[in-house]
């Protein structure tokens, strides 16, 4: 599986999936420098960052993982490259599998640099105008588990996502899904029911209601990782022509 | 005779159509098996059951012994496999793109420069391959195609989009591979020429059934000897020979067909005995050289027609 993994991440080399991992989270650093900016009061470390969070949970990650799902799958599609990978003497899961893992991987990674750009960029924009330094200290322990939570919860949204994006040659079916999951996501943001579906189940990790914030995390990260398996033996049994 | 593949009755329905109908291939130990059809005449599908990518609906493949549908990553590892989609990723170099292949095929890195030699690609192994031509890309896929020496190469349609330079080296490299290598070569074409000059042994395939297999020089010995005569006067050269009972065209030139087994020289001898006897003025005469086409011609004729025929 190891090989397999390796192959995968070798083939993002050069290609813009390290754009698009900068590119999301640097869209919130720079919401969040200018945000500063304008201020006239120092907000808490604690508050400027969960905002940066939630912005990343609720629209910047689904979308960051329609695009990235799209790009891994079209990495393939593009020269048609399926029937090269399924002839091969490896075990057709471990291919399917290890763009799932490397999706998951990149996302974890996406949602550590929201933390840390947004960090740096509030950091430039006290800098500047140094009454607005924010305020008290940063709990990494309780960010980093909360975007662990946001991660696990995304499986679901995941697993959907990149199965639309490897089932169909063309990118029109995953940018639809995608995109129609995050529109409904943002109109429908204080609906009860946002939290049995799968693009807002990420947001949800922010919710105060424990029963929410549980909710979200078994059906986007337990039913997420059921739906993941039962997505990678049906791509990995199906024939493609 | 070792057998490197073997289909026996493999079928492929696609709904209602029948795209592969009980095709039973034997392809020898180190020839070059030239897999021959028009397009959509089931070559694609054929090779596409042998390297597992789709499931038959019937029959059985196997690789050097092993079955396809019982251990398809059994049979893979006795294949290298260029197919008419290269899939190569061209923000990667060539180099590069054969080393994701080493990597899944747990092969060591001294493979992709020995594959690289092979198909003289050394120079330019280090660009992009977005940067290739297309002669490069089916190169580059060639090599891909024999990383970890495998004892079977299925090649499909290799010289599709090459130039005339590029063909004639790819049909010199293809030649010389089971002697080279040591490999066995499946490689399906649309193109006659292409297969007649490569190949030793050919299967043609029409509307998705084998009609003729064998070895190529076999084949070509038992078609039946044509003489072409070049004559003063083709029409009256022709009715004489009609008179004594040959079969006689006249196209392009007066040709006369003989039986099958029927010995060139004394036939030749004879007609121009008969013709020069009747004061028919001839200028040439000679046996003509027995072609693929003209077997192709023979087995794979177009459905409609062979309604006709019936």
């Amino acid at each position: 599986m190891l090989a397999v993994l390796s192959v995968e991440l070798r083939k993002l080399n050069r290609s813009l999936a390290a754009v698009l991992a900068i590119a999301a989270p640097s869209l919130i650093a720079a919401f969040l420098f200018f945000l500063v900016l304008r201020g006239d009061k120092a907000p808490p470390w604690d508050r400027l960052l969960e905002g940066s969070t939630t912005a990343w949970a609720f629209f910047m990650l689904p979308m960051s993982v329609t695009a990235l799902t799209a790009l891994v799958a079209h990495m393939e599609h593009g020269p048609r490259a399926w029937d090269h990978l399924r002839a091969l003497p490896v075990p057709r899961w471990k291919l399917y599998a290890a763009k799932a893992i490397c999706v998951i991987a990149v996302v974890t990674v996406m949602s550590g640099l929201n933390l840390l750009l947004s960090w740096a960029s509030v950091s430039a924009a006290a800098t500047i105008k140094p009454v607005m330094t924010p305020t008290g200290t940063v709990d990494v322990a309780r960010l980093l588990l909360l975007n662990l939570k946001i991660v696990a919860a995304a499986i679901l949204l995941t697993a959907i996502q990149l199965w639309t994006a490897l089932r169909f040659a063309s990118f029109v079916p995953a940018l639809a899904i995608g995109i129609g999951g995050t529109f409904f996501s943002v109109v429908a943001t204080s609906a009860k029911e946002g939290v049995f579906f799968p693009w807002q189940m990420p947001v949800n990790m922010l919710a105060r209601e424990t029963w929410r914030v549980e909710t979200a995390l078994a059906l986007g990260g337990g039913l997420g990782l059921v739906a993941l398996a039962v997505a990678i033996a049906h791509l990995a049994r199906r024939e493609v022509l | 005779m070792s057998v490197a593949i073997e289909t026996e009755g493999l079928s492929r329905r696609f709904g209602p159509r029948l795209a592969v109908d009980g095709v039973s291939m034997t392809v020898p130990e180190r020839a070059v098996y030239g897999f021959l059809g028009r397009n959509g005449a089931g070559k694609t599908t054929t090779l596409k059951m042998v390297l597992g990518l789709i499931r038959p609906t019937s029959g059985v493949a196997r690789v050097c012994g092993v079955d396809v549908a019982r251990d398809r990553i059994g049979a893979a590892r006795k294949v290298g496999a260029l197919l008419e989609a290269h899939g190569f990723y061209g923000n990667l170099t060539g180099r590069e793109n054969l080393a994701l292949t080493t990597t899944l095929l747990g092969c060591p890195a001294s493979e992709i420069d020995r594959v690289l030699e092979v198909v003289e690609m050394r120079p330019d192994a280090g660009r992009k391959v977005a940067g290739y031509s297309l002669g490069m890309r089916q190169r580059l896929g060639l090599a891909r195609a024999m990383l970890g020496a495998p004892p079977v190469l299925v090649l499909d349609e290799p010289t599709n989009g090459l130039d005339p330079d590029g063909i004639a080296d790819m049909r010199r490299f293809l030649k010389s591979l089971p002697e080279r290598t040591g490999a066995t070569v499946l490689l399906s074409s649309h193109l006659l020429g292409e297969i007649e000059q490569t190949a030793t042994h050919v299967g043609v395939v029409n509307d998705g059934r084998l009609v003729l297999e064998g070895e190529l020089s076999r084949l070509k010995a038992g078609l039946a000897p044509e003489i072409v005569l070049r004559t003063g006067d083709d029409a009256r050269a022709a009715a004489l020979l009609r008179a004594h009972g040959l079969d006689v065209r006249v196209a392009e030139s007066l040709t006369v067909a003989l039986d099958a087994g029927d010995a060139v020289d004394p036939a030749v001898a004879g007609l121009t005995a008969l013709l020069v006897e009747a004061a028919v003025p001839v200028f040439a005469i000679g046996p003509r050289a027995q072609s693929l086409e003209d077997i192709y011609r023979r087995v794979a004729v177009p459905a409609p027609r062979q309604a006709e025929a019936a």
